[in-house]
Protein backbone atom coordinates (compact mmCIF):
# COMPACT_ATOMS: atom_id res chain seq x y z
CA UNK A 1 0.00 0.00 0.00
CA UNK A 2 1.21 3.23 -1.03
CA UNK A 3 -1.39 5.73 -0.78
CA UNK A 4 0.10 9.36 -1.62
CA UNK A 5 -1.36 12.87 -0.47
CA UNK A 6 -0.15 15.43 -3.25
CA UNK A 7 -2.87 18.11 -2.66
CA UNK A 8 -3.13 20.94 -4.83
CA UNK A 9 -5.28 24.06 -3.77
CA UNK A 10 -6.60 27.03 -5.81
CA UNK A 11 -6.08 29.85 -2.16
CA UNK A 12 -4.45 32.28 -4.41
CA UNK A 13 -6.79 32.08 -7.08
CA UNK A 14 -9.77 33.03 -4.47
CA UNK A 15 -7.91 34.97 -2.61
CA UNK A 16 -7.13 37.20 -5.64
CA UNK A 17 -10.73 37.01 -6.44
CA UNK A 18 -11.52 38.69 -2.80
CA UNK A 19 -10.70 42.56 -3.88
CA UNK A 20 -6.75 41.13 -4.54
CA UNK A 21 -6.77 40.03 -0.22
CA UNK A 22 -2.67 39.70 0.32
CA UNK A 23 -1.46 37.00 2.07
CA UNK A 24 -1.22 38.61 5.68
CA UNK A 25 -4.97 40.00 5.00
CA UNK A 26 -6.01 36.56 4.90
CA UNK A 27 -3.67 34.91 7.29
CA UNK A 28 -4.95 37.67 9.99
CA UNK A 29 -8.49 36.36 9.06
CA UNK A 30 -7.89 32.40 10.00
CA UNK A 31 -5.58 33.27 12.82
CA UNK A 32 -2.34 32.14 11.36
CA UNK A 33 0.68 33.58 10.06
CA UNK A 34 1.20 34.63 6.88
CA UNK A 35 4.05 32.33 6.64
CA UNK A 36 1.89 29.48 6.84
CA UNK A 37 -0.32 31.22 3.86
CA UNK A 38 2.37 31.26 1.99
CA UNK A 39 3.52 27.67 2.51
CA UNK A 40 0.09 26.28 2.10
CA UNK A 41 -0.30 28.32 -1.26
CA UNK A 42 3.43 26.38 -2.15
CA UNK A 43 2.06 23.53 -1.85
CA UNK A 44 4.65 22.83 0.83
CA UNK A 45 2.22 22.67 3.78
CA UNK A 46 -1.07 20.89 3.58
CA UNK A 47 -3.33 22.90 6.86
CA UNK A 48 -4.96 20.70 9.26
CA UNK A 49 -9.31 20.45 8.78
CA UNK A 50 -9.86 22.99 11.23
CA UNK A 51 -7.70 25.60 9.07
CA UNK A 52 -9.12 24.41 5.76
CA UNK A 53 -12.60 24.84 7.05
CA UNK A 54 -11.75 28.78 8.06
CA UNK A 55 -10.51 29.03 5.01
CA UNK A 56 -13.32 27.80 3.55
CA UNK A 57 -15.29 29.88 5.21
CA UNK A 58 -13.67 33.05 4.45
CA UNK A 59 -13.91 32.36 0.76
CA UNK A 60 -17.38 31.37 0.88
CA UNK A 61 -16.82 27.84 -0.79
CA UNK A 62 -16.71 24.00 0.03
CA UNK A 63 -13.41 22.72 1.25
CA UNK A 64 -13.22 20.80 -1.64
CA UNK A 65 -13.12 23.91 -4.39
CA UNK A 66 -10.13 25.12 -2.10
CA UNK A 67 -8.39 21.41 -2.15
CA UNK A 68 -8.38 18.93 -4.56
CA UNK A 69 -6.05 15.06 -4.67
CA UNK A 70 -3.92 15.63 -7.46
CA UNK A 71 -4.05 13.77 -10.39
CA UNK A 72 -1.86 10.25 -9.89
CA UNK A 73 -2.79 10.38 -6.38
CA UNK A 74 -4.27 7.73 -5.09
CA UNK A 75 -7.73 7.16 -3.41
CA UNK A 76 -7.32 6.59 -0.08
CA UNK B 1 3.45 39.32 16.88
CA UNK B 2 6.23 41.48 17.33
CA UNK B 3 5.35 45.23 15.80
CA UNK B 4 8.54 45.18 14.02
CA UNK B 5 8.63 47.05 10.66
CA UNK B 6 6.65 44.86 8.02
CA UNK B 7 9.89 44.92 5.79
CA UNK B 8 11.91 43.28 8.49
CA UNK B 9 12.47 39.37 7.70
CA UNK B 10 11.99 37.83 11.52
CA UNK B 11 8.88 38.43 13.83
CA UNK B 12 9.13 36.83 16.87
CA UNK B 13 6.07 36.71 19.41
CA UNK B 14 6.96 38.59 22.52
CA UNK B 15 7.76 35.20 24.13
CA UNK B 16 10.21 34.41 21.26
CA UNK B 17 11.84 37.66 22.29
CA UNK B 18 12.17 37.38 25.57
CA UNK B 19 13.44 34.05 25.22
CA UNK B 20 16.31 35.48 22.41
CA UNK B 21 17.41 37.88 25.54
CA UNK B 22 17.75 35.11 28.03
CA UNK B 23 19.63 33.21 25.48
CA UNK B 24 22.12 36.26 24.75
CA UNK B 25 21.81 36.90 28.78
CA UNK B 26 23.28 33.25 29.71
CA UNK B 27 25.68 33.33 26.87
CA UNK B 28 27.33 36.60 28.24
CA UNK B 29 27.20 35.41 31.93
CA UNK B 30 28.92 32.65 31.17
CA UNK B 31 32.09 34.90 31.21
CA UNK B 32 31.51 35.16 35.01
CA UNK B 33 30.34 31.26 35.76
CA UNK B 34 28.96 28.56 33.72
CA UNK B 35 26.44 27.88 35.50
CA UNK B 36 24.95 30.70 33.65
CA UNK B 37 24.57 28.30 30.57
CA UNK B 38 21.46 27.48 32.47
CA UNK B 39 20.17 30.33 31.61
CA UNK B 40 20.77 29.54 27.70
CA UNK B 41 19.13 26.11 28.05
CA UNK B 42 16.06 28.29 29.76
CA UNK B 43 15.90 30.53 27.00
CA UNK B 44 16.10 27.95 23.59
CA UNK B 45 14.17 24.89 25.40
CA UNK B 46 11.76 26.89 28.23
CA UNK B 47 8.97 28.00 25.14
CA UNK B 48 9.00 24.84 23.66
CA UNK B 49 8.54 23.28 27.01
CA UNK B 50 5.47 25.33 27.92
CA UNK B 51 4.07 24.81 24.20
CA UNK B 52 3.95 21.24 24.89
CA UNK B 53 2.33 21.50 28.09
CA UNK B 54 0.04 23.59 26.47
CA UNK B 55 0.71 27.03 28.36
CA UNK B 56 2.11 29.16 25.83
CA UNK B 57 -0.09 28.97 22.25
CA UNK B 58 2.13 31.73 20.38
CA UNK B 59 2.59 29.85 17.27
CA UNK B 60 0.07 28.77 14.65
CA UNK B 61 -0.32 25.17 13.08
CA UNK B 62 2.29 25.65 10.46
CA UNK B 63 4.82 27.03 12.64
CA UNK B 64 4.23 24.12 15.30
CA UNK B 65 4.59 21.47 12.35
CA UNK B 66 8.10 22.55 11.45
CA UNK B 67 8.88 22.94 15.09
CA UNK B 68 8.06 18.74 15.83
CA UNK B 69 9.38 17.82 12.61
CA UNK B 70 12.68 19.91 13.54
CA UNK B 71 12.61 18.16 16.83
CA UNK B 72 12.32 14.45 15.42
CA UNK B 73 15.04 15.11 13.06
CA UNK B 74 17.20 16.02 15.40
CA UNK B 75 16.34 12.70 17.41
CA UNK B 76 17.16 10.99 14.14
CA UNK B 77 20.45 12.73 13.94
CA UNK B 78 21.49 12.20 17.24
CA UNK B 79 20.01 8.99 17.90
CA UNK B 80 22.28 7.50 15.05
CA UNK B 81 25.52 9.44 16.31
CA UNK B 82 25.21 7.82 19.47
CA UNK B 83 24.44 4.45 18.33
CA UNK B 84 27.81 4.63 16.25
CA UNK B 85 29.73 6.13 19.40
CA UNK B 86 27.96 3.11 21.25
CA UNK B 87 29.36 0.67 19.31
CA UNK B 88 32.66 2.57 18.74
CA UNK B 89 32.93 2.89 22.61
CA UNK B 90 31.75 -0.85 23.70
CA UNK B 91 33.85 -2.34 20.61
CA UNK B 92 37.21 -2.25 22.13
CA UNK B 93 39.41 -0.54 25.11
CA UNK B 94 38.90 2.83 23.93
CA UNK B 95 38.42 5.79 26.36
CA UNK B 96 37.15 9.42 25.88
CA UNK B 97 39.72 11.53 26.42
CA UNK B 98 37.50 14.50 26.92
CA UNK B 99 33.81 13.62 28.63
CA UNK B 100 32.45 17.33 28.56
CA UNK B 101 33.18 16.96 25.01
CA UNK B 102 30.61 14.49 24.48
CA UNK B 103 28.14 16.38 26.26
CA UNK B 104 29.01 19.42 23.77
CA UNK B 105 28.62 17.01 20.29
CA UNK B 106 25.37 16.16 21.63
CA UNK B 107 24.61 20.06 22.18
CA UNK B 108 25.82 20.83 18.60
CA UNK B 109 24.41 17.99 16.75
CA UNK B 110 20.36 18.51 18.30
CA UNK B 111 21.39 22.64 17.87
CA UNK B 112 22.35 22.57 14.28
CA UNK B 113 19.92 19.88 13.37
CA UNK B 114 16.89 21.51 14.45
CA UNK B 115 18.28 25.19 13.33
CA UNK B 116 18.26 23.43 9.86
CA UNK B 117 15.26 21.86 9.88
CA UNK B 118 13.45 24.72 10.81
CA UNK B 119 15.07 27.30 8.25
CA UNK B 120 14.61 24.64 5.30
CA UNK B 121 10.71 24.55 6.58
CA UNK B 122 10.39 28.41 6.40
CA UNK B 123 12.55 29.23 3.31
CA UNK B 124 12.63 26.31 1.63
CA UNK B 125 16.34 24.63 0.42
CA UNK B 126 17.08 27.07 -1.79
CA UNK B 127 16.77 29.94 -0.39
CA UNK B 128 18.28 28.67 3.16
CA UNK B 129 20.91 26.94 1.30
CA UNK B 130 21.83 30.76 -0.43
CA UNK B 131 21.41 32.42 3.15
CA UNK B 132 23.85 30.20 4.83
CA UNK B 133 26.58 30.73 1.80
CA UNK B 134 25.65 34.18 2.12
CA UNK B 135 26.32 34.53 5.52
CA UNK B 136 29.55 32.11 5.40
CA UNK B 137 31.09 34.73 3.30
CA UNK B 138 30.14 37.40 5.41
CA UNK B 139 31.45 36.32 8.58
CA UNK B 140 34.95 35.02 6.54
CA UNK B 141 35.02 38.75 5.14
CA UNK B 142 34.24 40.73 8.63
CA UNK B 143 36.98 38.36 9.84
CA UNK B 144 39.74 39.03 7.53
CA UNK B 145 38.72 42.96 8.22
CA UNK B 146 39.04 42.89 11.97
CA UNK B 147 42.57 40.78 11.15
CA UNK B 148 43.60 43.26 8.81
CA UNK B 149 42.81 46.36 10.58
CA UNK B 150 44.83 45.35 13.49
CA UNK B 151 47.70 44.32 11.48
CA UNK B 152 47.26 47.27 9.50
CA UNK B 153 47.65 44.92 6.14
CA UNK B 154 47.79 46.86 2.73
CA UNK B 155 44.83 46.85 0.24
CA UNK B 156 46.59 44.45 -1.75
CA UNK B 157 47.15 41.79 1.16
CA UNK B 158 43.58 42.42 1.80
CA UNK B 159 41.96 41.78 -1.02
CA UNK B 160 43.92 38.46 -1.29
CA UNK B 161 42.99 37.63 2.53
CA UNK B 162 39.47 38.12 1.48
CA UNK B 163 39.89 35.22 -2.00
CA UNK B 164 38.50 32.89 0.34
CA UNK B 165 35.00 33.97 1.10
CA UNK B 166 34.29 34.57 -2.87
CA UNK B 167 33.59 31.10 -3.81
CA UNK B 168 30.47 31.50 -1.09
CA UNK B 169 28.95 34.16 -2.57
CA UNK B 170 29.73 32.90 -5.83
CA UNK B 171 28.04 29.19 -4.69
CA UNK B 172 25.01 31.47 -3.62
CA UNK B 173 24.80 33.32 -6.42
CA UNK B 174 24.97 29.80 -8.57
CA UNK B 175 22.66 28.04 -6.10
CA UNK B 176 19.72 30.42 -6.95
CA UNK B 177 19.95 29.56 -10.84
CA UNK B 178 21.58 25.87 -11.37
CA UNK B 179 20.97 24.89 -7.43
CA UNK B 180 22.03 21.08 -8.43
CA UNK B 181 25.30 21.96 -9.70
CA UNK B 182 26.06 24.02 -6.92
CA UNK B 183 25.05 21.21 -4.38
CA UNK B 184 27.29 18.95 -6.11
CA UNK B 185 30.40 21.60 -5.87
CA UNK B 186 29.47 22.04 -2.35
CA UNK B 187 29.65 18.38 -1.34
CA UNK B 188 32.76 17.92 -3.12
CA UNK B 189 34.09 21.40 -1.23
CA UNK B 190 32.95 19.31 2.19
CA UNK B 191 34.96 16.32 1.12
CA UNK B 192 38.27 18.10 0.18
CA UNK B 193 37.90 20.03 3.82
CA UNK B 194 37.94 16.54 5.33
CA UNK B 195 40.62 15.46 3.46
CA UNK B 196 42.77 18.81 3.64
CA UNK B 197 42.59 18.91 7.06
CA UNK B 198 43.01 15.49 8.26
CA UNK B 199 39.56 14.97 9.84
CA UNK B 200 39.32 11.61 8.42
CA UNK B 201 41.52 10.21 11.11
CA UNK B 202 41.76 10.47 14.93
CA UNK B 203 43.98 13.70 15.67
CA UNK B 204 45.62 14.77 18.97
CA UNK B 205 42.41 16.33 19.69
CA UNK B 206 40.39 12.96 19.95
CA UNK B 207 37.79 12.04 18.03
CA UNK B 208 34.58 13.83 19.84
CA UNK B 209 36.16 16.87 20.01
CA UNK B 210 37.25 16.48 16.12
CA UNK B 211 33.83 15.88 15.32
CA UNK B 212 32.69 18.85 16.68
CA UNK B 213 35.04 21.18 14.72
CA UNK B 214 34.01 18.99 11.54
CA UNK B 215 30.11 19.58 12.62
CA UNK B 216 30.28 22.99 12.88
CA UNK B 217 32.56 23.84 9.63
CA UNK B 218 31.86 20.95 7.55
CA UNK B 219 27.79 20.88 8.38
CA UNK B 220 26.49 23.91 6.70
CA UNK B 221 28.52 23.07 3.18
CA UNK B 222 27.33 19.78 3.84
CA UNK B 223 23.66 20.36 4.63
CA UNK B 224 23.48 22.99 1.99
CA UNK B 225 24.57 20.57 -0.79
CA UNK B 226 22.71 18.12 0.27
CA UNK B 227 19.20 20.64 -0.27
CA UNK B 228 20.60 22.15 -3.21
CA UNK B 229 20.93 18.51 -4.91
CA UNK B 230 17.39 17.75 -3.64
CA UNK B 231 15.96 21.21 -4.53
CA UNK B 232 14.22 20.60 -7.50
CA UNK B 233 11.79 17.61 -5.74
CA UNK B 234 10.58 20.46 -3.37
CA UNK B 235 9.39 22.63 -5.94
CA UNK B 236 6.10 23.85 -4.95
CA UNK B 237 2.73 22.23 -7.03
CA UNK B 238 0.54 25.25 -6.84
CA UNK B 239 -1.97 26.46 -9.48
CA UNK B 240 -0.70 29.03 -11.69
CA UNK B 241 -3.07 31.65 -10.98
Amino acid sequence: MKPRHDIRNHIRRHRLAVDGLTQQELADRVGVTRQTILSIEKGKYAPTIGLALQLARVFGVSVEELFQLEEGGDDV
Amino acid sequence: MSRLPKWFPWHPSPATLIATGVVILGVLLTEVSWWFLVLVGVGALGPGILRELGWLKDKDEFQRRAAQRAGYHAFLVAGFVAVLLTAYFRSGERQIKDPQSLADLFLVLLWCTWLFSSLFAYWGARRTATRILLIFGTFWLLFVVAECVGERTSPLGFIIHSLPAVPFFFLAFLGRRWPRVAGAILMAAAAFFIYFFGWYKVGASGMVNQTVTMILFIGPLLGSGVALLGARAEEPRTESA
